[in-house]
């Protein structure tokens, strides 16, 4: 087929005119083969010069384009706008950057002008063998999975359900709620939680596009972002189970805590009325904060930051609901003294040191320690303690109540492998950016919220389900097809040997292995176009579409002219 | 008269950041030498050893590969990767019969424009002490 | 009775990291966004930022896809140099009266070559980088600033004071300078208002025991952000009013805390960055760290400060802390956790101060009809529920305007406002 390319060079005013001898290089390159017209012109992305180029494309029955003047990351989409409103695929294009990268960095004229005419050239011989690629598009499911019927799944639910997107909310417990139904407050509102967590699984029952599983748990989800089939498995009966097909999955499975038997020297497990602040919570919340012998403590120690070293990581909520836990108690048994034992005090937030001050008093001792260790003594406990000077001393109260780190539910892994997504060296699940993106994964259509992303309270796990929520109604819209990425990797069934290193190295499992043919297969939805596994391929039977071997080779061929 | 030693270096550029980089050090109206040829691709980790042995048989006296500092990989380890090939690629350098150092792995981030010049034109001191690539040399004669 | 159609149309107040994310993700439901911004320059405060905690990624390629992605997208209407003036009707329907100032430099005709700068003959402190360097009456604020197309100043300009000049219109190749322009009154029409205004930083000037602004080398943490930022006054390079590097540096956290009756939940992991900073072009550098209780919740925090921790940092607990020359030096008086009273000297000393809501909260909070907190902040409207509602229907808040939060959170919140605002039945 004939080819007919246009060359196109931009003076860009002075900044690419004065320091490139833009005459020399349509002198030179006016005879290289293939180049059917090249001119210049004053300013290419100006609305005359748009006009112009689209008329040129037309009237030379252009069947490539090359523009050659600032940085494609400045332009690259408005000449490939141009190129499609001419008739002519966008990506029969490239733009070769003589400015950023040529006219503003080299000094002398001369060797601006040869470097131009190498990146032209370059432009030129890759664009010979670029290929017209279409714009994928392919249906999606708006419908969502939510793995979690706590607070995070309960919010992220009731944020997305309506009549054109159905949810699922699976939960492994026979009801709704998670830990917070068993919380009689939440710290700083100090107001009764049941009532609004109620009220919220009330609204879920009766929304008829939420469809509730009980006692049920996730045994497959597999596909991608807007096409996952999934099953649910009720865990109570011996029925098949539910098979439905979503197109986003919200990871809500919640958090544990720490084992506090793993730290002998509590004596969790062993002494009378060293409990977890779980423990407490529940007892709290059934009114009576009783001892093992029915009577109420007089005395009470909070330890903090149990199990804090051995994780790693400080778990956030503690601090706060430690204090709580002083409110509680002076709330209800009016004389109790107690002692909040910590290592460093942890309350960011606007009201939360407010909070604090308000807490702390007659009645609520604030200790800084380290290395406790607590024995039975007598009918009490004693904790040896080194307080802040670290002198040795210790205390003696009635009850301890232990705050143990927050980890990752016992399910994580198995999720994680249900899922596809990954875990961190912690066990949370890991988000696909620390800072950006924190409620995606690596896997496109799937996200993680609450206490299964990292320990958080019920303030910030509300709104990274509402966040979760936004970014399925932004992106999985009814109706609306999904278009993947262009510029995919391939892998030639001819070529591909079945040694599956390409599997190993794609960060988006975007490649699969067909057990049938014995090749890998690359799913052109979930590609990202990266090319590492073009570089890993060994029988060089993958390519990335627009970044194949032969294009770059037509640019190294001139670059080293 | 011996003619003056130009050298000329093939720069694989990743897209995201030292791509962006190097578009910085144009901004800012650094002074980069015009030995380097900017070739863009999607992420260092797209640099394999075709890649550099054709750089290096068309008669490159040197090769860059840039990329995003490590954590900073747009497609999250690509970057990675790339370092682990860089061992492998300096040997592929050697297996031609070069001296490994005219392969070189620089990370400079999106905002790193001086970076970036600084990068190049060391490398490009460097070219110029070694001489012309020796494959090169072979092709001309 | 018709009934009126909701506008799915939607007005961001503020294009920090917040503002953007919410932009950006509005466009791809297919809403239309106008996106209002005081400045002349996206990105916000995190364009400051060299690296960010905890894994010491290049903030600028964090943040510069995002912008480039902003200023492309034809949904999103940015609008620089623009305030709300006034705000009107309800949820659906709100009718927004914006001020937008006139930039005097054409976004179109602009190619961004900054040959306008040099022939410019006013010379002053340039706010982007805390007045360390100086820029001139037509400028951007920094290299690699978004949208790359100057502003004239005129309040310093000459010829906006009176005088005969012409000299940047002149150099400019592309008739983009536009003495002429006019500020604007922009009418818009929207549906839902979401405010990402950002923050301010405590003026440390207040506690004069910490001596800012009064002796040499005491910088706050922004003023530090810019010496190590590589496109900064300094190019990156860390040195003292003499022109060397420092040898001993101390950071001193919770500034201003007792004053503001909070933590600001970031000081202690940028301190600790900022120890990262310091250690990276200045190897040899002794760091102490002045804190009262460490503040680094979040999975990775931890592991960051171990690490840090391996660098030697002597972190000192402490409190009353007095900073005072002490020769060519700077003496930091301090308690330490047992009370005992200690001096160290340093030739260089970083303060964190507080965040607090930025100057403009207050009387934006008048024109939107939304309530403060009593810190200032934008306050929600339920504290037990989502912490992105404001006291008024169809107006939501997020990031730093709501309370000091990470970079983390404060996308978070973006997100959740824009899923509050796309589950709004239309």
């Amino acid at each position: 087929m004939e080819r007919k390319i246009g060359v196109y060079v931009c003076e860009c005013g002075p900044n690419i005119a004065e320091k490139v001898d833009i005459d020399k290089v349509i002198q030179v390159i006016s005879s290289d083969k293939d180049v059917a017209v090249i001119e210049k012109f004053k300013l290419l992305c100006s609305a005359d010069g748009k006009k112009f180029l689209e008329e040129e494309i037309k009237k030379h029955n252009l069947t490539h384009l090359v523009v050659a003047a600032c940085s494609p990351k400045e332009h690259e989409k408005t000449f490939m706008e141009v190129s499609e409103n001419a008739g002519l695929n966008p990506y029969l294009f490239q733009l070769a950057n003589i400015r950023e990268q040529c006219a503003w960095i080299t000094e002398d004229k001369d060797e601006a002008t040869k470097k131009a005419i190498r990146l032209i050239r370059a432009a030129i011989g890759r664009v010979r063998y670029h290929s017209s690629l279409e714009k994928k598009e392919i249906d999606s499911n708006p419908d969502v999975l939510v793995i979690g019927g706590g607070i995070a799944g309960i919010q992220a639910s009731l944020q997305l359900a309506r009549p054109n997107r159905k949810v699922y909310l699976v939960e492994k417990a026979p009801e709704l709620g998670g830990l917070a139904t068993n919380f009689e407050k939440n710290f700083l509102s100090m107001k009764p939680l049941q009532e609004i967590i109620n009220g919220k699984i009330e609204e879920i029952n009766t929304n008829e596009n939420i469809k509730v599983f009980t006692n049920s748990e996730v045994e497959e989800a597999v596909g991608f972002f807007g096409n996952f089939e999934v099953k649910v498995k009720r865990t109570d009966t011996e029925d098949e189970p539910a098979q439905f097909n979503v197109g986003a999955v919200v990871v809500a499975i919640g958090s544990k805590l720490f084992d506090s038997e793993k730290i002998p020297k509590y004596g969790y497990g062993k002494l009378d009325n060293v409990i977890t602040s779980l423990e407490f919570e529940k007892m709290n919340k059934s009114g009576k904060i009783l001892l093992k012998n029915g009577k109420p403590p007089k005395s009470v120690a909070i330890i903090h930051c149990v199990g804090r070293e051995d994780k790693g990581y400080c778990s956030e909520i503690c601090c706060m609901y430690s204090i709580k836990f002083a409110r509680y108690l002076t709330d209800k048994i009016p004389s109790v003294k107690v002692s909040n034992l910590y290592s460093d005090l942890c309350i960011p937030g606007k009201t939360n040191q407010k909070f604090y001050e308000e807490t702390k008093g007659k009645n609520v001792n604030f200790i800084r320690f380290s290395d406790a260790e607590i024995t039975k003594s007598k009918d009490q406990l004693s904790i040896k303690y080194n307080d802040e000077n670290g002198s040795k001393t210790s205390l003696t109260v009635d009850m301890v109540i232990l705050a143990p780190a927050v980890e990752p539910a016992t399910d994580a892994s198995k999720l994680a492998e249900i899922t596809g997504i990954s875990q961190g060296d912690e066990g949370f699940f890991e988000e696909e950016h620390e800072k950006i993106n924190p409620i995606s994964t690596s896997t496109e259509g799937i996200y993680i919220v609450g206490s299964a992303q990292g320990p958080k309270n019920i303030s910030e796990t509300l709104v990274q389900s509402e966040a979760a929520a936004g970014k399925i109604l932004s992106s999985l819209i009814p109706g609306r097809k999904i278009e993947p990425e262009v510029k995919t990797s391939q892998i030639s069934e001819a070529l591909c040997i079945g040694c599956k290193t390409c599997l190993s190295v794609c960060s988006y499992g975007a490649i699969t292995f067909d057990e049938a043919k014995k090749i890998s297969v690359v799913n052109e939805v979930i590609c990202r176009g990266c090319g590492n596994c073009v570089a890993a391929c060994p029988s060089g039977a993958a390519s990335i579409k627009h970044f194949k071997f032969k294009q770059l080779y037509q640019e190294i061929r001139e670059a080293v002219k | 008269m011996a003619e003056k030693f130009e050298p000329r270096i093939v720069g694989f550029l990743c897209n995201w950041c030292s791509y962006a980089g190097a578009d910085l050090a144009g901004t800012s109206k650094l002074k980069v030498p015009a030995s380097l040829t900017p070739i863009r691709v999607m992420c260092s980790s797209r640099v394999d050893p075709v890649l550099v042995e054709t750089a290096f048989l068309q008669g490159a006296d040197g090769v860059l590969i840039a990329g995003c500092h490590p954590g900073d990989c747009h497609y999250d380890e690509g970057n990675y990767y790339a370092r682990r090939r860089f061992a492998i690629l300096k040997k592929v350098v050697e297996g031609l019969g070069l001296e490994s150092d005219r392969l070189r792995l620089s990370w400079v981030s999106a905002s790193e424009g001086q970076r970036f010049a600084d990068v190049v034109n060391e490398f490009n001191e460097k070219i110029k002490k070694m001489g012309p690539s020796s494959i090169k040399v072979k092709k001309t004669l | 009775m018709v009934e009126k159609k909701h506008n799915t149309d939607v007005l961001v107040i503020g294009a920090g990291i917040a503002g953007i994310e919410a932009s950006l993700m509005l466009s791809k439901a297919d809403r239309k966004v106008h996106l209002v911004e005081k400045t002349s320059y996206t990105g916000g405060t995190t364009i400051k930022f060299e690296e960010v905690f905890s894994n010491m990624e290049c903030s600028t390629c964090m943040v510069a896809p995002r912008q480039q992605e902003l200023l492309q997208d034809n949904n999103i209407n940015l609008l620089t140099l623009a305030e709300v003036e006034e705000i009107k009707g309800n949820p659906g329907d709100f009718t927004v009266k914006i001020h937008k100032k006139a930039r005097y430099v054409d976004m179109v005709n602009c190619i961004g070559c900054n040959a306008c700068f040099e022939p410019c003959p006013v010379s002053l402190k340039n706010e982007f980088e805390e007045g360390l360097s100086e820029r001139k009456a037509i400028y951007v604020p920094c290299a690699g600033a978004l949208p790359n197309v100057p502003m004239i100043d005129t309040e310093n300009c000459l010829r906006f004071k009176g005088k005969k000049c012409t000299a940047c219109q002149e150099a400019c190749m592309f008739e983009a300078i536009d003495y002429n322009q006019k500020d604007e009154k922009i009418e818009l029409k929207v549906g839902a208002v979401l405010v990402a205004t950002g923050f301010d930083i405590f003026d440390s000037k207040k506690l004069p025991n910490y001596g800012y602004g009064k002796i040499n080398d005491v910088y706050n943490s922004l003023e530090f952000e810019r010496l190590y930022a590589s496109n900064g006054p300094t190019e990156g390079k860390i040195l003292l009013k003499n022109g060397k590097p420092p040898k001993t540096v101390a950071i001193i956290h919770c500034v201003g805390r007792d004053e503001k009756g909070y933590c600001s939940s970031v000081c202690c992991m940028y301190s600790l960055k900022f120890n990262h900073y310091l250690k990276s072009k200045i190897p040899d550098v002794k760091i102490s760290e002045f804190y009262t209780d460490l503040c680094i919740p979040g999975k990775s925090h931890q592991k960051f400060y171990e690490k840090m921790k391996e660098t030697k940092v002597n972190m000192i607990r402490a409190s009353n802390v007095e900073v005072a020359k002490q020769g060519k030096e700077i003496a930091v008086k301090y308690n330490n956790g047992s009370g005992k009273k200690g001096t160290l000297a340093f030739d260089m000393v970083i303060l964190a101060p507080a965040i607090e809501p930025s100057p403009d909260a207050s009387k934006l909070a008048k024109t939107l009809g939304i309530t403060l907190d009593e810190y200032g902040f934008f306050q929600q409207e339920n504290i037990e529920d989502s912490s992105v509602v404001s006291s008024k229907p169809g107006v939501f808040i997020a990031g730093c305007s709501q309370g000091a939060k990470n970079i983390q959170d404060s996308v978070s919140q973006a997100s959740a406002a824009v899923g509050k605002i796309l589950s709004i039945s239309t």
